[in-house]
């Protein structure tokens, strides 16, 4: 995964809702068809970092096995991120995209 | 900005944070582990790698090595009490030059306003001086918009209060003077521009808090008494407070209205005269101006003054302003002292830092095993030296604290000895305490990064490194004690050698016949008067005039000029015939002056031979302003009477003409001790005419005043080079320890071979024999170097002294010889088997 894509895909994630990190690392998994695994060593860093810059906060929460355990919430600021992060994840993607066709 | 608030939190609560964090690790496990897609790894390490992101790791690693090197430091109470007593003393030294320097120049004088006082001076191309004409300052200030107040200080010779047998010191000064400093009196009042800046006002004096303590036992009923000085009636209206801060460290007993002068020096037409530069000049710069638009104006202000009086107004003359706010108005030479004070404590500090080092290269032996094991169970080389480098900060902050410690005890003995005005304080304030957290780090740096590399890349510590280390320390302390042996040599010859004049029995009588308006005519004939009746007195062998005061306190002038390509110092003087048989001064060649003598000149010894070498001087014309031409009549034995410790002054005698009289000083020999003499002159001087107060001093005692500043200078030198050597001793018995310690399995296979012991013994001490030589030759070359700026300081010695240099080798050999000794008699203790099963 390339770096700073993590973040992107937990704050996509995060959108829709609180999640608890187990929740964010199983949703990108399914939505990714399986194909991509976060790891707990990438993973806690980088909501520690979403967390530390106020893209989300952490709030308590009962998780579907009846535990209390940490759910994070995307804040406005962390929209406004999610949103520069997309076009220039675009912007990015375009331009390789348009590298691979003509070169 | 919202970030860092949010760091700190973390930082505040970081362990609920923490926990919160291992509770999500946690519940992420057993999730996992449900899913039957079960982790490994290190859960603690993956939590701080989690934490790294909060950005306080170093905090904690910081914490963990300071606590860890407090535990390492704490286990090996040898090596720290002797590491931190040679950093506290090479901080120490430095912390207390930097004290003593910001104490002088950096801190702020305890007055109203300091910033914005300033000190003027007049300087031109070649002239300097800070005694000022009374005209010339009334005019700059009329005239100045730079400067919103102008105050005048006058120094002047003691006077007689009453009739004690102690005189007291008298400052006059502008009746602003105390209310521009916001000096309030604890009883009484102060000096007032509005009362006391007129010269009819009825005569006032304030006196120190120490006058008033010491003579009037504190007594508040002072005030409004009449007292009498020098026989002139004044009414005290105040006292100056303890912790009275003075400019530029002029204090005095009796502080007295300058506009007042003319009364209490009757006759004086000091303040009238625009050619007598008798006063100091102090502003306070008007708000938002600066110092160089303020030298601007003056200068303007200097050509009005040049039309007015054109003669007296040099050519290119300025006003320089200087920061006047301190305890010491700096000049340039002033900071030259500095800067050599400054080289000398880094020398010291340099010492301590090599010597230090070596003890520590030497230490991360005994350490290999340690430091294997860490490096074993994963420590990065990077997190070793930094912890290796965090012990040596520790040492290097606690041996600054020692420092201040250090420091301020010497301030304070030194302030309660010289008898400090009570103002100054030893305590460190911000800027010694920055400086010392300062030398601390550079310290740390010096000893401790090269040691920690190297221990961390556990590469076997090589032998050059450490003999480098030895070879500097060596020549620092050989420059160190080749100094103090220069310096201790020249006290010595100033004081046991024949100084070229005899001072024992001679009696200076300074009767101040300009400060009380004597015309020339006048002075003669009271100096004539006051000859003839010295001469009979029984016991008197000869009587003398001389224009300077010799021997006694108080402003020299000299020149200074090339002679034979190299700037020396030459001190003139004028005096009558009888000057050289009264000083005991032996004529070479030639003669002494004729009476009525014109354009004659008599020169030192060494001012012929640098001049003339071995051609005959008699006759040769000696140009003086460019106009008359003396020609030479006398050759003189050197008599640096005037600079007893400048080995390079010479000396240049004048004639007395007319024109010397008001300004001449009597110079009385006797057959016997002249101690009893003293108050019959004085009397004999007073009653010549009434109105004058002449000084009379013995010259033996201001010889011995002279010499004992300089052995102070020796002393002080001396003990830094003592230290120094010290420290070399410390050094090198370190280094010569590790060695033994580091080849014990040789040693021990060469003795079961059948080395003799004493051959073993010389394999050691033979490798510290280049870095000796080395570091003795280098020393003593840049001592030689360096010495040369002390040569104004070195009487009757050379700067490459013969005598000093070989001591001083010899003393550093002999200490480095027993320091290496010591240690390599482990060599002979050796328990061969011991040694060989060990390894």
């Amino acid at each position: 995964m390339p770096p700073g894509a993590l973040g992107l895909l937990i704050l996509r994630v995060l959108r829709s809702g609180a999640l608890h990190g187990y929740a964010i690392a199983q949703r990108i998994h399914v939505l990714s068809s399986e194909a991509l695994r976060v790891e707990e060593g990438a993973l806690y860093p980088t909501l520690q970092k979403i967390l530390l810059k106020g893209w989300a906060t952490a709030e308590w929460g009962i998780s579907e096995t009846n535990r209390k355990v940490r759910f994070y919430r995307l804040t406005s600021a962390g929209r406004r991120q999610l949103e520069v992060g997309l076009s220039e994840y675009e912007r990015l993607h375009e331009a390789i995209q348009a590298v691979l066709r003509t070169a | 900005m919202k970030e860092f608030f949010r760091r700190l939190q973390y930082l505040a609560h970081r362990r609920r944070f923490d926990q919160q964090l291992a509770e999500d690790m946690q519940f992420h496990r057993e999730m996992s582990a449900r899913d039957s897609t079960p982790n490994f790894g290190n859960m603690l390490k993956l939590r701080e790698d989690a934490r790294e992101v909060w950005g306080w790791v170093w905090m904690d690693r910081l914490l963990q090595d300071l606590h860890y090197g407090f535990r390492v430091l704490r286990g090996s109470p040898g090596f720290t009490v002797s590491a931190m007593l040679v950093l506290a003393i090479g901080i120490g030294v430095n912390i207390t030059a930097f004290s003593l320097f910001n104490l002088i120049a950096l801190k702020p004088l305890p007055v109203r306003d300091p910033e914005s006082i300033v000190r003027l001076q007049r300087r031109s191309p070649d002239m300097i001086t800070a005694q000022m004409p009374w005209p010339s300052v009334v005019f700059y200030k009329a005239h100045s918009n730079t400067l919103r107040a102008v105050m005048a200080t006058m120094g002047a010779s003691p006077m007689e209060l009453e009739s004690d047998m102690q005189p007291v010191t008298v400052n006059f000064v502008t009746a602003n003077y105390f209310s521009e400093l916001g000096t309030m009196a604890p009883v009484g009042r102060i000096l007032m521009p509005e009362r006391e800046d007129r010269a009819d006002a009825p005569p006032v004096a304030v006196i120190s808090y120490g006058l008033w303590q010491r003579r009037f036992g504190g007594d508040p009923s002072v005030i409004g008494k009449l007292i009498h000085l020098n026989k002139k009636p004044a009414t005290i209206i105040g006292v100056t407070p303890l912790t009275f801060a003075s400019l530029d460290g002029q204090y005095s007993d009796v502080w007295l209205p300058l506009a007042e002068q003319p009364y209490f020096v009757e006759g004086s037409r000091t303040l009238a005269d625009p050619s007598n530069g008798s006063v100091r000049m102090w502003g306070r710069l008007a708000r938002g101006v600066t110092a160089k638009t303020a030298e601007q104006e003056l200068l303007s202000l200097t050509n009005e003054l040049r039309k007015l009086h054109p003669d007296l107004v040099w050519n290119h003359e300025y006003i320089r302003i200087d920061a006047g706010g301190h305890l010491k108005v700096m000049q340039s030479e002033m900071y030259q002292v500095a800067a050599m004070v400054e080289a000398l404590v880094l020398l010291i500090l340099t010492a301590a830092c090599a010597n230090l080092g070596g003890l520590m290269v030497a230490r991360g032996v005994t350490r290999e095993r340690e430091i294997g094991i860490r490096l074993a169970i994963g420590a990065s080389r990077a997190r070793i030296f930094r912890q290796l480098f965090t012990e040596s900060l520790l040492l290097a902050m606690v041996g600054s604290t020692a420092g201040v410690g250090l420091s301020w005890a010497v301030l304070q003995t030194a302030l309660a000895a010289i008898d400090a005005p009570a103002w100054i304080s030893a305590a460190p304030d911000w800027r010694v305490l920055l400086v010392a957290l300062g030398v601390g780090f550079v310290a740390a740096a010096l000893f401790g990064l090269a040691p920690a590399l190297q221990i961390a890349r556990q590469r076997q510590q090589k032998t050059i490194a450490r003999q480098v280390l030895t070879g500097a320390q060596l020549a620092v302390s050989c420059i160190l004690l080749i100094a103090a042996g220069l310096l201790v040599r020249a006290v010595h010859q100033v004081l046991y050698a024949d100084p070229g004049f005899g001072y024992e029995q001679v009696l200076g009588v300074n009767p101040e016949l300009e400060t009380h308006g004597y015309t020339a005519a006048a002075a003669q004939t009271y100096l004539s008067k006051l000859t003839s009746r010295v001469r009979v007195i029984p016991g008197v062998e000869s009587v003398a005039l001389s224009k300077m005061p010799l021997l006694k306190r108080g402003l020299t002038s000299y020149m200074t000029v090339e002679i034979g390509g190299r700037s020396v110092n030459a001190y003139p003087n004028w005096v009558d015939p009888q000057f050289f048989r009264t000083m005991s001064i032996r004529i070479q060649r030639g003669r002494t002056f004729l009476a009525g003598e014109k354009n004659a000149v008599i020169v030192s010894e060494s001012f012929a031979r640098r001049q003339w070498a071995s051609a005959d001087p008699l006759g040769k014309p000696l140009w003086r302003d460019g106009t008359s031409k003396d020609a030479i009549v006398g050759v003189a034995r050197n008599a640096r009477v005037k600079a007893m410790n400048d080995g390079d002054a010479v000396e240049v005698y004048w004639p007395a003409q007319p024109d010397d009289m008001q300004a001449m000083t009597l110079l009385v020999k006797t057959a016997g001790a002249p101690d009893e003499l003293a108050p019959r002159l004085k009397s004999i001087a007073e009653g010549l005419d009434s109105k004058l107060f002449p000084s009379v001093w013995l010259l033996k005692s201001g010889f011995h005043e002279t010499a004992s500043d300089l052995e102070k200078l020796a002393m002080l030198v001396t003990l830094l080079g003592f230290v120094a050597v010290a420290m070399a001793g410390i050094g090198i018995s370190g280094l010569v320890a590790y060695t033994v310690s580091q080849q014990t399995k040789e040693f021990a296979i060469r003795l079961a071979l059948g080395a003799k012991q004493v051959q073993v013994l010389a394999t050691v001490l033979r490798q510290f024999r280049w870095p000796l030589i080395a570091g003795l030759l280098a020393g003593s070359g840049i001592a030689a170097g360096l010495s040369a700026t002390l040569r104004k300081t070195l009487y009757g010695v050379s700067n490459l002294d013969p005598i000093t240099y070989t001591s001083a080798i010899t003393v550093l050999l002999l200490v480095a010889g027993v320091a290496a000794f010591i240690p390599a008699r482990r060599v002979l203790r050796v328990n061969i088997s011991k040694a060989l099963r060990c390894q």
